[in-house]
């Protein structure tokens, strides 16, 4: 079992989180084509790499966005939410 | 004794060995008609079609590490035509009636055996996905029926229909083809075929990059650890590592990386005649031709390009296993695995043409990809001899995702090997 | 004959106790301590089982659970490792893998056939002619596996635990003891694991009679013992190393999962075999399994024996048989005895011929070995067979070299590199946490073992308090331990490389000549490693040859890659406990008592029906005639409770569901449908309005969690000022439907009941029977109800309290499937049932439920592009009453011209319209209600139904807001 040391609520066991996946900005529904609409909806940039993604803790029922690399499944660091919050 | 193996009776023991399955090329030529991405089962049938259908022979199939070793020499071998929708029923029912001739074919014993495949309900809804599928199978000619609880029993008198006490079996669909085969052996037989034909296998040769014309509409070659070679088209047929190679023409998929895992116990002496799938508990168990009961389960939850074992897969595994084969809780299990699964958001594969021309696709196939080896490779060949693609995979482009025209074939899913 | 020594001073048997086995019939006789392999040793009986693929007899090899020649099963187990497992009193056994025994096995011939069984046999031959597949398939089967299974076995889950320490060390041979000792004399919390049945490794069997290390051997076990900071764990191992040092470690006892601060590998060495004609005749072992069987069992291990060594420790072993009374005809030394020290010249003191720069390259023998025949090595290290050297013997010890326990070291991605001196791999560097320590590091003195292993115990303790110790370890020796090709073809083979699988030289060279010469792929094409070894005793001897055949290095070949389990571990050991979650309400007690059968929802345990009539559907029919005409009640607690605050509540409601709910009134409920992004619906509830800033909203059954998930994902990227609550633990809920639903209803609460205070699909706040309560006005069964929702702790209570005081109304409870039922006559979709994983609110005839003017809403952007690419409508559908054909079921399909034209998603014989009826996906666009549509039926008949309009029952709504008193209608 895989530990996720988060600095909010220390080392827990990856069993502990649900995966929320990659973290995407929508693209602004009315001005994207429908092809590009398709693309945000379906296609992921699913190479290996360091990627931000939403973990969700189910104890404390708290969302967390961490950056990690999916070649190595090593936890680089906690992204702060306003990083990836974005409006409408 | 057969004939096939008195021969070797009458030579000296050191001087026995029969030619080479592949060679090993000590050189990769400058430029090939047909630069085939991947040395696993698709990529080495693909090679074979291509040489033997269509004459094209100035191919080199690149692989990365050895052949067969990725998803081809990790997946549970099962083969089976069962699925939900039209196009999944007729693509792998094609791949299955190739199967049946594949040993004579490639002339090499793939131990093909036919087993029937069980797909236990444990619920309401199984039991109506269960139908569900028979129904579109018979309706397609296939051998598919919902079976009940006595069925099964009669079948399986070893397995515990009440399932430890919880979820209990309400019935199953049964499909007779389901088959498993030696997995390892359908990559040499396709290698050694191509090989025979003039094509070229290079192992431990990595593709690093793939060049494309200044405007990146239209591949002309590709790099890699042992330099540069022109290639008059490119397929990539590299399951787990898709993403990688599509990214290196700035190619969007829906494709996702999620580890499968399996495991075997010690060989045991064959008293398992069948497949066994359960959607509901997460687990599907056959018995190999060695003896091993091999055992698998759903994919990981999240997305990982590593073949890393984890222990809360055989814990989750065995559990549930004992649930359905209470005996097996003294057997011992042997080994674990993994394999890069390339997901995608309809459970069906990606196949065919993609904007960027002369380079092609055959990705996304989910934990299917081994049953589908003799199709995926005769059509993509027929797709790329032809530049055309094949009836049987139309269904399947990549730009389905564009037009929404998925494939209804999540239904039936969870795990459905 | 015995072969029972007098007493060794650190023998693991108990004289005092004795116990008695039977093996295929026959009894013998051990102590208290003897494995299962010595007590047959001591009963004079070296023939322990037959072979995988030509049932060649077998010995003992290793001695130490590296090799499966000891194989047994009984009643109660398949394999029996008769190496490593207790001669436990009154156990039977007998040889796995044989027909009529071990002795009489009824294929004991069969490798006479081995010229035709070349490697890849099965690749090559066995299929042509097609017909005679079969037949050659079930040959197959008939020789493969090993122990036979016993069906009706039953049992083998043992609890697991966790344990965690700061240290854990795996291996309690020198190094690891030292280590163990060190780190918990740092301070550290230590967990010491080793294989065998005690500790102290090789210490005690290829040192025990090593006057140099008594006293450290002493004060070691004493420490380690006797440390309270050290938890013992023998007959226990790691059965792998997993990411972040998760170790689970398997005992006698269940598997304990540790997760350790830091990890010292002390696993030691496994010694490897001299490959020569005939190396598994029995009596032909590792010196280390005869030092094992004299130190450990006091066992002889023959009486004259022939060695073949290339390192100090066959000299060792040399002295040990000889002071077990054992006589050595001869030593042949790969290399020259003079450069090996000390413990050559004491073997050579005592007269033993010692043939340097000689190997063994055959040995005679049927039953047991005779003789051994020895060659001179040439320049190149091949045999000269001119020159032979014939001696009688009746044991073959070999000690040529080691092949070091690195499976755990490479699955944690240690960088391991073959070290040419040594003659062994051995990690350069370590990931952090993890160290090596001794043999495996490549540190061989027995002196040097043991400061390594206090080094590396010192580093790890200090490693697990953050900090890092200055410690001066031992450099590994540099003195070559391992041959570098004890190797030797022969032309008759028989010359073993995997004993598991029967793998002989020439297998494994015309496997690389035919094209799979590479590590993996010789793996996969020879088996080589593949058995229940794992390739202990074959992997190393395997990459030496490949690497010879094809000119490479040991590095350049590679290693096949170390998977876990590092020994075959038990699946009831690792499946653990069973243990299943269950839920029920608070009302279970209740539905037990009006006799609910239950049906598994999830985890969640939902009555199905009541059994109060003769059958299953007159059961369900009387509960639909309850709701239709009178009073019925549900549990519904099982749905999901989620409740949303705060200023931007308004908006979040609106972005997740497909309609407009800002525009809703406070005390007001709506029908809320989720769809994904791609459009497609994954959930349906309802929404009640409390405030302006506060929302309360119902789920699915099982869609609580990934709801709310979904809910506090949104607010927070879309920086919303809102909050989410999941409440669907503290609140349940009950639907109180029927005409007389208000009637009765009215008196037992303080909200007024009046149509024109409360309406239709209004919410109201309030009591019943003092408790605090929503009730809200919703139609989900067609008729006048209330959903019930109350506090977990009231909830049984009120149920009871309405089914007391509505029994004059005839109330009953109804379960899932009436409810089923009722909403399908009311033409509702039930989520998953009446969707598959592409439906879309327009296939589902929901158009009226997505509001498209909304500025945004999840999915709503691929809506706009999906509406006009609709190919299926979901519709209703009758069977005329006069039908009388077989069973309409859900998935049964529509067929048009022959041709797949839809699926019913939901089908049943409805009570209140005396026919069956359902919901169907019909892929004909221009089909209409009126028109004829052709089920297929379970026999392959079709048959025929007609589309009709939806709802089915009560199309203009009226009896959602309608009173019925008696028989008379009351339109409010």
């Amino acid at each position: 079992m895989k530990v996720i040391d988060c600095p909010h609520i220390g080392k827990r066991p990856m069993s502990e989180f649900v995966y929320g996946h990659e973290v995407r900005e929508m693209p602004k529904p009315s001005e994207a084509s429908d092809k590009e609409w398709a693309d945000y909806v379906f296609s992921r940039d699913g190479a290996p790499g360091v990627k931000k993604e939403w973990w969700h803790h189910v104890p404390s029922g708290i969302w967390f966005v961490f950056e990690r690399d999916t070649l190595t499944d090593k936890f680089i660091r906690l992204v702060d939410i306003a990083e990836v919050q974005y409006e409408l | 004794m057969p004939y096939r193996l008195l021969k070797y009776a009458f030579k000296n023991p050191e001087e026995l060995g029969d030619p080479r399955y592949f060679d090993q090329p000590e050189k990769l030529k400058s430029s090939y008609d047909v630069v085939i991405i991947g040395g696993g089962g698709h990529g080495l049938a693909c090679a074979y079609y291509l040489a033997r259908d269509f004459g094209i022979t100035n191919v080199a199939v690149l692989e990365q590490g050895y052949v067969g070793g990725g998803n081809t020499g990790r997946n549970t071998t099962i083969v089976r035509s069962n699925y939900l929708t039209p196009e999944g029923v007729k693509f792998y029912d094609e791949s299955l009636k190739l199967y049946l001739d594949l040993s004579d074919d490639l002339d090499i014993n793939l131990m093909y055996s036919t087993r029937g495949h069980f797909t236990l309900a444990h619920s309401d809804s199984a039991m109506r996905t269960s139908r569900w599928r028979a129904e579109t199978n018979k309706h397609l000619g296939i051998d598919s029926e919902v079976v009940d609880r006595q069925f099964i029993k009669n079948e399986v008198p070893y397995l515990d229909l009440d399932c430890g006490g919880t979820h209990p079996i309400m019935g199953a669909l049964y499909h007779g083809p389901g088959a498993v085969a030696r997995h390892d052996a359908v990559a040499w037989g396709y290698g050694r075929a191509a090989n025979v034909r003039g094509v070229e296998i290079h192992q431990k040769t990595q593709v690093t990059g793939i060049k494309t014309n200044d405007d990146g509409t239209k591949v002309v070659g590709v790099e890699t650890n042992r330099g540069f070679v022109q290639a008059g088209k490119v397929i990539s047929m590299v399951a787990g590592s898709s993403p990688r190679i599509t990214s290196m023409v700035g190619l969007k998929t829906p494709i996702e990386i999620f580890p499968l895992q399996a495991c075997v116990t010690e060989p045991v002496k064959p008293f398992m005649d069948t497949i066994i799938v359960s959607g509901s508990l997460h687990c599907y168990v056959s018995q190999s031709s060695r003896g091993e009961m091999v055992m698998g389960a759903s994919a990981d939850p999240q997305e990982l390009h590593s073949t890393r074992s984890s222990f809360d897969f055989v814990e989750g595994l065995t559990d549930q296993m004992m649930d359905l084969l209470p005996f097996t809780g003294g057997l011992r299990l042997m080994r674990q695995w993994a394999g890069m699964c390339d997901m995608t958001p309809d459970f069906a594969p990606i196949m065919g043409k993609t904007p960027i021309d002369n380079f092609y696709l055959d990705g996304g196939w989910g934990t299917w990809g081994f049953k589908a080896t003799p199709v995926s490779g005769k059509t993509m060949a027929y797709t790329v001899a032809n530049d055309k693609v094949h009836d049987l995979i139309k269904p399947f482009g990549l730009d389905r995702f564009d037009t929404y025209k998925l494939v209804g074939e999540k239904g039936a899913a969870s795990v459905g090997h | 004959m015995s072969y029972r020594l007098q007493e060794q001073p650190f023998e693991w048997i108990d004289r005092s106790k004795t116990v008695n086995i039977e093996v295929e019939g026959r009894p013998m006789r051990g102590f208290e301590g003897d494995t299962i392999s010595s007590t047959m040793l001591a009963n004079g009986v070296i023939h322990m089982g037959r072979s995988f693929k030509y049932h060649r007899i077998r010995g003992p090899f290793t001695f130490a659970n590296h090799d499966i020649n000891a194989l047994f099963e009984n009643a109660d187990k398949t394999h029996v490792r008769g190496d490593v497992e207790l001669a436990e009193d009154g156990l039977k056994l007998k040889g796995a893998n044989t027909i009529g025994g071990i002795a009489k096995d009824k294929f004991r011939h069969l490798s006479l056939l081995s010229r035709f069984l070349v490697v890849g046999f099965y690749y090559k031959g066995l299929f042509k002619p097609r017909f005679l597949r079969p037949f050659y398939e079930r040959i197959i089967r008939e020789s493969a596996g090993l122990g036979k299974v016993d069906l009706n076995w039953r049992g083998g889950r043992k609890s697991k635990r966790y344990g965690f320490c700061d240290v854990l060390v795996i291996g309690a041979g020198p190094a690891g003891m030292a280590a163990a000792k060190a780190a918990a004399e740092s301070g550290a919390q230590v967990m010491l694991v080793d294989e065998n049945a005690q500790i102290g490794g090789s210490l005690d069997y290829q040192y025990a009679n090593d006057a140099s290390v008594a006293d450290t051997r002493s004060e070691l076990k004493e420490a380690v013992l006797n440390n309270e900071n050290i938890e013992v764990h023998t007959s226990s191992v790691a059965v792998g190393w997993y990411t972040d040092n998760w170790m689970p470690i398997n005992t006698p006892n269940g598997i304990i999962k540790v997760r350790a601060e830091q990890v010292v590998m002390a696993t030691g060495l496994f010694e490897q075999p001299s490959i020569f004609h005939k190396n598994d005749v029995p009596g032909v072992m590792m010196a280390s399994a005869a030092q094992r069987m004299i130190a450990r069992y006091a066992i002889k291990p023959c009486e004259v024996a022939a060695m073949v060594v290339a390192n100090e420790d066959g000299y060792r072993a040399a002295l040990d048989l000889l002071k077990a009374g054992v006589k050595i005809n001869a030593i042949a030394d790969l290399e020259d005895h003079e450069d090996r020290g000390d413990l050559a010249k004491q073997v050579k003191a005592q007269g033993v011929q010692i043939y340097d720069h000689h190997g063994i390259y055959e040995v005679e023998g049927k039953d047991r070995v005779t003789s051994a025949t020895l060659c001179p090595l040439n320049a190149s290290g091949e045999l000269d067979t001119s020159r032979k050297t014939t001696v009688p013997c009746d044991g073959v010890m070999m000690s040529v070299g080691w092949a070091p326990a690195t499976h755990m070291l490479f699955q944690c991605k240690a960088d391991i590199k073959y070290d040419a001196t040594i003659g062994q791999f051995r990690a350069q560097s370590l990931p952090e946490g993890m160290f090596a320590a001794g043999r495996v590091n490549g540190v061989f003195d027995i002196k040097d073992q043991i400061a390594d292993g206090a080094g590396a115990g010192q580093q790890a303790a200090a490693a697990a308090k953050g900090e890092s110790a200055d410690v001066q370890r031992p450099e590994p020796t540099k003195v070559r331990q391992s041959h570098e090709y004890p190797i030797f073809s022969h032309p008759k083979a028989k010359n073993f490389l995997d004993y598991d699988e029967d793998i002989q030289l020439k297998d494994y060279i015309n496997a690389a000549k035919e094209g799979f010469d590479n590590i993996e792929l010789i793996k996969r094409f020879s088996t080589n490693g593949m058995g229940p070894s794992q390739g202990k005793h074959s992997n190393m001897n395997g990459i030496r040859i490949l690497a010879k055949h094809t000119g490479k290095s040991i590095d350049e070949t590679g290693s096949t890659t170390a998977r876990p389990m590092f020994h075959p571990t038990p699946v009831g050991h690792l499946g653990g406990r069973r243990f299943r979650a269950e839920r029920v309400t608070p009302m279970q007690e209740s539905h037990v008592a009006h006799k609910a059968v239950f049906m598994e929802a999830g985890a969640w345990l939902r009555p199905e029906y009541y059994d109060t009539e003769a059958t299953r559907t007159e059961s369900i029919h009387a509960e639909v005639n309850a709701v239709r005409t009178g009073l019925g009640i549900i549990d519904v607690s099982t749905l999901g409770k989620i409740e949303v605050f705060g200023p931007d509540a308004p908006e979040v409601m609106d972005r997740i569901c497909t309609m407009r709910m800002s525009n809703m009134k406070i005390g007001m409920t709506r029908y809320a449908l989720v769809v994904d992004e791609a459009g497609v619906i994954t959930d349906d509830g309802v929404v009640v309005r409390y405030a302006d800033d506060h929302f309360y909203y119902t789920t699915t059954t099982g869609s609580s969690d990934p709801a709310f998930r979904t809910l506090q994902k949104q607010i927070l990227e879309w920086g919303l000022k809102a909050e989410a609550v999941n409440r669907t633990g503290q609140l349940q809920a009950m639907n109180l439907a029927g005409p007389l639903a208000r009637q009765k209803l009215a008196p037992l609460t303080d909200i007024d009941l009046s149509e024109e205070a409360f309406p239709y699909l209004a919410a109201r706040t309030g009591t019943m029977y003092g408790k605090p309560v929503t009730l809200a006005r919703v139609g989900f069964v067609g008729e006048l109800g209330y959903e019930i929702h109350c506090l977990s702790g009231d909830a049984a209570e009120i149920w009871d309290n309405l089914l007391r005081d509505c029994a004059d109304a005839g109330i009953r409870p109804f379960g899932v499937e009436a409810q089923r039922l009722l909403r399908l006559e009311k033409g509702h979709v039930i989520v998953t049932q009446d969707t598959d994983g592409l439906t879309n609110p327009y296939e589902a005839g929901m158009p009226w439920a997505v509001h498209m003017k909304k500025d945004f809403f999840i999915g709503k952007r691929s809506l706009e592009i999906l509406k006009p690419l609709q190919a299926r409508k979901l519709m209703g559908f009758m069977f005329p009453e006069s039908y009388s054909g077989g069973t309409p079921k859900e998935c049964h399909l529509l067929i048009k011209d022959g041709e797949l034209n839809g699926r019913i998603t939901s089908v049943s014989y409805s009570p209140t319209f005396n026919r069956y009826l359902g919901l169907a996906y019909v892929d004909d666009m221009n089909a209409n209600v009126g028109d004829a549509v052709n089920v297929r039926l379970d026999d392959g008949a079709l048959v025929e139904a007609e589309l009709v309009s939806l709802p089915f029952y009560d199309p203009e709504g009226k009896r959602q807001t309608c009173d019925v008193d008696g028989t008379e209608e009351k339109v409010a």
